[in-house]
């Protein structure tokens, strides 16, 4: 309405109505709103919008919501332009409805801007030509609002705007809705906690762009038994509750990991947590129907990742839910047709809206539906408390159609426990200790096998404990078989047992033994005794030797290959150094200098012999890096260019031996002897051509 | 929330509780599209498989039918997915047709042309189709009918088989039944077999399987080939023929390793027919000896692969298959489907056990401990001869002992696997032992003589697992098996569970010895028996009454 009057720009309030594709009366009512709204005013010329209203309504420079631009300032006459249509080619009207189907607006690229009807060449042509498309500034072309009108039969719209779209409906009990519901809801909440049981052992990574990545999605879809979509909602509603986030695990990295409000939640009832999961997902602004899909960069969109999110995604869930709160008892949305008849309602609503909500409001019922406040199509009790910020009277709708959590299972001889509903969290976590699931959903089988009982004596429970424990959540009696594989595993449990020992003692006269063991400076040494004829000891080797030898027994060493090993120390020796103070000064001076002199020359001949006959340019840090690396692997000698402390530049053959910290170390042939030179002062690096001299 | 027996979890599982009120009449509505898995004492495992759902559809039930009892029953609410799947997987049934066209002959129609492209360019049906006759239909080789059946399966559009049957050269059979009458279920496996066409009957082990073979044969009125395991037991099927029916001695021929007749009635081993000379199945021409009315599987679980593959060229005949497991241990239950035919009738041990028909059983597993020289032994032994060292151990020979004794005077089986130990334990206990080598003779007389009473005890080996009728073993000692074959299982049980008179129950007892690989053996195949209904306890050999 408020568009129609937007593009007739200043009109007659009998046009205005004509050309609106409505009830008449309704039509004057809505002008009169307008009106008192002082959206439009009424000026000597007749009816005008508000400055300003355009352009908001159409936001900047594009059509406005039905698609056609406003009028010229002195349009022709609609019998004129019917005519003009009427004389047009087969291809400048298909190219003028084109235009008209998609805003309303085009280029006029290689077209004349100005041109005769006999002239025209082209389609676009033909069409200026006949002022149907009229230029504007820049190469912009533009389909007036009369035109338009005239090609949708006189209306701003193609459709009646007075008629809601309908919604195609079927009819359910409401017991259905009611159930399918309470299943899904039963779902969700179960589901969650499994994940992030699960995740709190083994958190999944976070991507470098802060999101989850597909192969942990895939992962968590598995372990939930849902497709990857599902699970990428469950985690973002999880995320956007506040029950898992991102944080610094103990080796240092980056994971996603429950909250220690996830445990706050995870005590509380099922339906408690699921209103909180439904509050969370109503007001979240995520988008976790995008993920796996492309975003306009061609990149898949991550579960978690921080843009995926959407100011409209809360406003559309509420439309959406509203929308549907307004279906009488019993009917729900049909199957198949249901969504996409809704979507129409809720952009029918909401005309201004961009394409992209629809998308969201189709998304926002489906998720709805995963989520239990939509039931078989149609919305659940609660749901509608829920969207009505009444959580009490959610908690009650929800709960008796929660399954009822149970506090035992049935116990059968092929060694299988059947949870026949939810079990007590504290229950299920036990017996997710003592037997690995089988099978999940309304009910859990859980199969107990000599691996999984082990793993609870490993977690530090006994036999009794186990006995115990399954004849307390039995309701029917403790089937043989399973007290024989309790008893089984726990005889062989333990039967090789593994500890530390520092050093052992080995005698073959246990008196020997038990006398060291009863010596009283014995204490200290951490001796204890794991066989008649064998001690161990707490105290490393080497201080447990001469202790022993204080207390007066005469060991030997066993090597590890357990043949005795002699008592007596290898002898240290250290190379000679090369200070020449060592000797008479003056005798090591002159031997060291001639050596040094032979050795320089000789390094020095070296390096002129295989200076290549072009001088070297100075090679890049990374390229001489890479020099050296070759040389160490070869074992070739390379002739570097190198500065010392001092600035002076020379040239010195070494064959590279390490090269790390930003330090090479070499064996220089000039000094003779390892060095050490920072990369950062070689300037560059020349592989030899011959051996090492 | 709906109070019903029925749990559906989201793997495909149906748990139904067993003691729940409405229990029984929810396994009714179940039974013909969810596979029995397990059936332990309080909850009962079925299965959702596509073979299972489109044995269903070729039974006449459409998913709505499905969907249907799963939510009247469903205590919980049904996964919306698994509802979806369904739907799908049972609309898959049907969409290609098997026919007779007046012209072409035999011919793939369908009316889902996309499905029909789709299979038609599956690289598995190449060769098998000829011309396409028109949009919608295209002509089979009718050689190949049985092969396209079994790619169509793979390809997961099943056919459905409307080409009908030949009638083969008429035979009158009747059922001769002078004091005694088929039970009930035989007459409605019976039934459901000639309704569908072919298929595969399932019946407990005693629960007279081979009457239903015979009443077929009486409605077929036909010429009939049986297709049994061996050579005992196709004379058993003689037997039983000429007592139960109008067929005289000379109607019925047998054809195995040494006698070869071609009679109305053939009874052929599936070694006679699967030996090969030179690479060429010597013995094929049987299948087109006469114009056979009607084909027996006897034990189709055991079928072997090449028999598959002449069964696929005997399409245009009916087939009955027999069995008490549709469980193959080489999971090959889909060639049964779509070669042989879906299941048509199906009644699980324990209600057939609950009728009377067959005898309960006490099942108890016997733990001996290895002494400590043999412990070593089997510890240092190499992984291959440890189950023969554990199985063999001569501990157990002296529980066996005890075990004879406790039941003295009551027809005994002893059944192992090796041969040594079980020439030891009949010299011990002074007792004939029946093994491969023992000539169809002698085997026939000691069981001819363990069936009148004369010999109350007996040694066997695998020979006897299947397919022999010793009605009045009433206990039945196992020593060693087939490493944790669950259909052997079941067999040797089968043994016992012939009904037994005034309402005795049989004892079924495995000596196993404790912590060994043995051990871990017997848990698989006791977990079948468990998972079938059969509780079972677990006694130490200390523990067992002293011998008298």
């Amino acid at each position: 309405m408020l568009d129609a009057q937007v593009i007739a720009n200043q009109t007659t309030l009998a046009e205005l109505v004509e050309i609106v594709f409505a009830d008449q009366a309704a039509t004057r009512a809505a002008i009169e709103r307008l009106l008192d709204l002082a959206l439009i005013w009424e000026s000597t010329g007749g009816l005008r919008p508000l400055s300003g209203v355009a352009d908001a309504l159409r936001g900047d420079d594009a059509a406005g919501v039905s698609g056609l631009r406003p009028m010229s300032p002195d349009p022709a006459s609609t019998s004129e332009i019917a005519a003009r249509i009427t004389t047009l080619s087969p291809h400048g009207l298909a190219l003028l409805e084109h235009l008209l189907a998609n805003g309303g607006e085009g280029r006029t690229g290689t077209a004349r801007r100005t041109v005769s009807v006999a002239d025209a060449a082209t389609p676009v042509e033909e069409l200026i030509a006949h002022r149907l498309l009229v230029p504007r500034d820049g190469d912009l072309l533009v389909v007036p609002g009369e035109v338009g009108i005239a090609l949708r039969g006189g209306h701003t719209t193609t459709s009646r705007r007075d008629e809601i779209p309908a919604l195609a409906v079927t009819e359910r009990a409401a017991a259905l809705i009611e159930q399918t519901a309470g299943g899904a809801a039963f779902d969700v909440v179960r589901r969650i906690e499994l994940l992030l049981d699960h995740w709190g052992l083994v958190p999944p990574g976070v991507l470098r762009g802060g999101g989850l990545a597909v192969r942990d999605l895939k992962a968590a879809a598995l372990e939930l038994q849902v497709t990857t979509s599902e699970a990428g909602l469950l985690i973002e509603i999880a995320s956007a509750a506040g029950l898992v986030t991102n944080a610094t695990d103990p080796a240092g990295s980056e994971v996603w990991l429950p909250t220690d409000s996830f445990d706050t939640w995870a005590a509380g009832s099922v339906a408690e947590r699921w209103v909180a999961l439904v509050i969370a997902w109503l007001d979240s602004t995520r988008l976790p129907s995008l993920i796996g899909t492309k975003d306009p960069g061609g990149k898949t969109w991550n579960a978690l990742a921080p843009d995926l999110s959407s100011t409209m995604a809360p406003e559309s869930r509420m439309l959406a839910l509203n929308t549907l709160s307004e279906l009488p008892d019993n009917a729900v949305l049909a199957t198949g047709t249901g969504i996409a008849s809704l979507v129409e309602r809720v952009a029918w609503l909401r005309p201004r809206r961009p394409a992209v909500h629809r998308d969201l409001v189709a998304a926002a019922i489906h998720e709805a539906g995963l989520l239990g406040l939509v039931g078989a199509g149609g919305l659940s009790a609660a749901g509608r408390a829920v969207i009505e910020h009444d959580h009490d009277t959610a908690l009650a709708a929800i709960a008796p159609h929660l399954p009822q959590s149970v506090d035992h299972v049935l116990l059968q001889a092929d060694l299988t426990a059947v949870a026949p509903g939810p079990l007590e969290t504290e229950l299920a976590r036990t017996l997710h200790l003592l037997a690995d699931v089988e099978s999940r959903g309304g009910a859990t089988v859980y199969r107990f096998t000599p691996g999984s009982v082990r793993r609870a004596f490993d977690a530090g429970w006994s036999a009794l404990e186990v006995h115990e424990f399954v004849r307390s959540v039995s309701r029917t009696a403790v089937p043989q078989p399973l007290t024989y594989l309790v008893d089984d595993v726990a005889r062989t449990f333990g039967t090789v047992r593994v500890g530390h020992a520092e050093a052992f003692l080995r005698a073959d006269d246990e008196a020997t033994l038990t006398e060291v063991l009863h010596h009283d400076k014995a204490d200290t040494l951490g001796l204890r005794r794991i066989a008649p004829t064998v001690l161990i000891s707490s105290t490393p080797l080497d201080i447990l030797l001469p202790r022993l030898r204080e207390l007066g027994v005469a060991p030997v060493v066993e090597a590890p290959d357990g043949t005795v090993r002699i008592a007596r120390r290898d002898l240290l020796r250290a190379r000679r150094p090369r200070s020449p103070r060592t000797h008479s000064a003056g005798q090591a001076r002159a031997q060291a200098t001639v050596a040094a002199v032979v050795t320089a020359i000789r390094s020095g001949d070296l390096a002129t012999a295989s200076r290549p006959a072009v001088p070297t340019t100075a090679t890049t840090p990374s390229s001489a890096l890479a020099a050296l690396r070759e040389a160490i692997e070869s074992g070739a000698s390379v002739m570097i260019g190198y500065v010392d402390n001092h600035g002076a530049s020379s040239d010195r053959v070494v064959d590279p031996l390490r090269l790390d910290g930003g330090q090479l170390s070499a064996h220089d042939h000039r000094s003779d002897d390892i060095r050490l030179f920072s990369v950062h002062r070689i300037t560059g690096v020349t592989p030899l051509i011959s051996g090492r001299p | 929330m709906n109070d019903g027996p029925l749990i559906v979890q989201s793997d495909k599982t149906l748990l139904l509780e067993v003691d729940h009120e409405r229990a029984s009449e929810c396994r009714k509505a179940i039974a013909p599209f969810a596979e029995l898995e397990r059936s332990p004492e309080h909850i009962h495992t079925y299965r959702l498989t596509p073979l299972g759902l489109w044995n269903a559809r070729a039974a006449g039930h459409d998913a709505e039918q499905v969907v249907d009892a799963l939510l009247t029953f469903s205590r919980y609410a049904v996964p919306h997915a698994l509802l979806v799947d369904i739907a799908e997987t049972m609309g898959r049934y049907g969409r290609l047709r098997l026919e007779k066209h007046p012209v072409h002959g035999l011919v793939l129609s369908s009316t889902d042309r996309p499905v029909l492209e789709e299979v038609l360019r599956a690289k598995k049906v190449a060769g098998m189709l000829g011309n396409r006759i028109d949009d919608d239909s295209v002509v089979v080789h009718s050689s190949e009918r049985g092969n396209l059946k079994q790619a169509l399966l793979k390809l997961g559009w099943p056919a459905e088989d409307f080409a009908g049957y030949v009638d083969g050269e008429a035979h009158p059979i009747a059922l001769a039944e002078d004091g005694w009458s088929l039970r009930a279920y035989q007459r409605e496996a019976v039934e459901s077999f000639w309704h569908g066409g072919s298929g595969v009957v399932v019946l407990p082990c005693g629960a007279g399987k081979t009457l239903v073979g015979a009443a077929a044969m009486a409605q077929a009125q036909a010429t009939t080939l049986i297709l049994v395991t061996n050579t005992v037991s196709a004379r058993q099927w003689k037997d039983e023929l000429i007592r139960r029916t109008s067929l005289t001695e000379d109607e019925i021929g047998e054809y195995s390793g040494s006698v070869k007749e071609v009679r109305p009635v053939t009874i052929a081993t599936y070694q006679v027919l699967t030996t090969r000379r030179k690479g060429v199945y010597t013995h094929l021409e049987l299948l087109d000896a006469r114009d056979w009315g009607l084909i027996v599987y006897d034990e189709v679980h055991l079928l072997p692969a090449p028999i598959f593959r002449m069964t696929a060229n005997l399409q245009a005949r009916r087939r009955i298959g027999l069995t008490a497991t549709l469980v193959r241990e080489d999971g090959r239950e889909g060639e049964v489907f779509s070669l042989i035919g879906p299941k048509r009738y199906d009644a699980p041990w324990k209600d057939i056990e609950a009728q009377g028909w067959i005898a309960p059983a006490d099942c108890v597993e016997v733990r001996v401990t290895l002494p400590q020289g043999q412990r070593l032994a089997y510890a240092t032994a190499e992984p291959e001869e440890r189950y023969r060292l554990a199985s063999c151990t001569h501990t157990k020979i002296d529980v066996v002992r005890r075990l004879v004794d406790h039941h003295q005077g009551q027809p005994t089986l002893v059944i192992g696997q090796y041969i040594d130990q079980l020439d030891e334990l009949a010299e011990l206990l002074d007792a004939p032992v029946i093994k491969g080598e023992t000539p169809v003779k002698e085997r026939q007389r000691l069981f001819d003589a363990f069936r009148s009473g004369e010999l109350s005890l007996l040694v066997v080996s695998k020979v006897a697992n299947f397919s022999i009728d010793l009605p009045s073993a009433e206990v039945a000692i196992q020593v060693s098996g087939s490493f944790g074959s669950r259909q052997e299982e079941a067999q040797r049980l089968g043994r016992l569970l012939r009904p037994k008179s005034e309402g005795k129950s049989a004892h079924f007892y495995t000596v196993v010895a404790r912590d060994t690989v043995d051990a871990d053996f017997a848990q698989n195949r006791q977990r079948f028996l468990a998972e079938q209904g059969y509780a079972y306890r677990i006694v130490d050999a200390d523990d067992l009454p002293s011998p008298a």
